[in-house]
């Protein structure tokens, strides 16, 4: 285990091993995108009050839960730097941060859209749409604290302490629809029956735009993450040979 | 660590502590306001102020719907059936508005009790289905509702 | 079975009277995609360009020092 633990600290051998996994990942991502959005943009029946914006779901939905997985990621990551002082920690939590405040803003983007028509505004200050907001700003307050301090360690630090706090928002974000009267509606709750609310032929293809939207999310922290593991380690013998052995 | 880094370091730490006390604090004493709206039954209550600006938030009560027929201006009940807010409204309604539909409207109240709407956005709830669906569940209720002497099956808005 | 909810292709395009609203959203999750699974690759490729450029301009440097010496070593003589 503790091999285990201090190997997958290594950035070279997480780098070797990463590459391994990405074409399996970029494959699997295809293939459900290409099902998911085929399905959600064609076959999935008009809503019986929304019609066809309830295809919008297809897309805001994944990416929003997915952007709720990005602070606790990052207090994790964070949480290992302040107590392991592990590199590659470090590393993750600098490379979650863009993916996420890109997450939330298409989240909240796509939200915006959908409520236009369906609520009859693109914006309220209700407690999911705020709590969101709050979110989007966090993300680029960790974004602007890692760019403002100088030293790297410093910076990691600081980082992580901002990063485990933030992450106190996300039930705050999960909740807000059950805890507080708020325009958003709360969760759906998923029927195997095909004639009750929410039946498969509207749930199974969010569930794998879901999944596909998620490995989009691993596949871009892994890119990110490599680089940031180059461009950290290139004083390296194994970096610079790599270097010299690829052809750009 | 060299020292002035961490001083540095303690002081962002301490932001960082600070911030999220006063964000905690804040929606600890916000989170009776942080609701968007008032029920019908809050404000029967008396919880609202006439000429306060509040938001009301219940169902569009069948059949209490009059379209003024010059201008725009309707005026509807929203309730949460417990109580009743007697809504007047001018202007553009939401896709969704119709009977039986979740609404929140903004505006005030007059002393009289009836609602002022400047603005009336559409609640939609979390259930998703085809207009098939919705038909074959709306003919199964029917039969049961025929099968009892009498139906009264109406869930609360919340 | 899910069943095909276009009869055609304009009608696929005018999504009832949402056309706008949907094809926003999926134009914008279209770029979004782009975004992540581009730009990385194009960071990487500068930044080993960028390595290679460093790499070349320490090995001419190294060169021309070891040349120098050789030259006031010959003239030392």
């Amino acid at each position: 285990m503790w091999l285990w633990f201090s190997k997958l600290g290594s950035p070279r051998w997480f780098y070797e091993l990463s590459g391994k996994w990405l074409p399996w990942l970029y494959a699997a991502m295809a293939l459900l995108l290409l099902v998911g959005l085929t399905w959600a943009l064609l076959f999935v029946p008009e809503d019986y009050q929304q019609g066809h914006t309830i295809r919008i779901m297809y897309v805001h939905v994944p990416v929003a839960s997915i952007s709720l997985a990005c602070f606790p990621l990052m207090a994790i990551a964070g949480a290992i730097t302040l107590v392991w002082k592990m590199k590659l920690a470090d590393m993750v939590a600098k490379c979650v941060a863009p993916i996420g405040l890109w997450f939330t803003g298409l989240a909240l983007a796509t939200g915006a859209i959908w409520g236009e028509p369906i609520w009859g505004t693109w914006w309220a200050w209700d407690a999911r749409l705020t709590s969101m907001l709050i979110q989007f700003f966090l993300f680029v307050g960790v974004i602007a604290l890692r760019s403002a301090i100088e030293s790297p360690d410093a910076a990691a630090k600081a980082c992580a302490v901002l990063a485990i706090v933030g992450a106190i928002n996300v039930p705050i974000i999960k909740y807000s629809v059950e805890w507080w009267n708020t325009l958003h509606q709360p969760a759906s709750n998923f029927s195997m029956e095909s004639t009750a609310p929410n039946p498969p032929e509207i749930w199974v293809p969010l569930v794998i735009m879901i999944v596909a939207v998620y490995l989009l999310f691993v596949i871009s922290l892994l890119l990110r993450t490599r680089n940031e593991i180059l461009t950290r380690e290139r004083r390296s013998q194994w970096v610079t040979d790599l270097i010299a052995r690829s052809q750009v | 660590m060299k020292p002035h880094r961490r001083k540095t370091l303690g002081i962002i730490i301490f932001i960082a502590a600070g911030l999220s006390v006063a964000i905690g604090l804040s929606l600890y004493a916000l989170s009776s306001n942080i609701d968007l709206f008032f029920t019908p039954t809050q404000i029967a209550a008396g919880e609202v102020q006439p000429g306060q600006r509040i938001r009301v938030g219940g169902m569009v009560k069948e059949g209490s719907i009059r379209h003024s027929e010059e201008q725009l201006q309707v005026n509807f009940i929203t309730t949460d059936y417990a109580h009743e807010v007697d809504v007047q409204y001018n202007g553009i309604l939401p896709d969704l508005f119709r009977e039986g539909q979740g609404i929140v409207a903004e505006g005030s109240i007059t002393p009289e009790g009836q609602f002022l709407a400047s603005r009336v956005l559409a609640k939609h709830d979390e259930n998703y289905m085809s207009v098939e669906v919705k038909a074959a569940m709306d003919a199964a209720e029917r039969q049961r509702v025929m099968g009892q002497t009498q139906g009264q099956n109406q869930e609360g808005f919340q | 079975m899910p069943t095909l909810q276009f009869s055609s292709f304009s009608e696929f395009l005018q999504m009832g009277t949402y056309s706008f609203h949907v094809w926003v959203v999926y134009l914008l999750f279209a770029m979004f995609l782009g975004y992540h699974l581009i730009l990385p690759g194009l960071q990487r490729k500068q930044f080993i360009r960028l390595q290679k450029r460093r790499a070349a301009r320490d090995a001419e440097l190294a060169a021309r020092a070891a040349s120098r010496h050789g030259t006031n070593d010959r003239s030392a003589e």
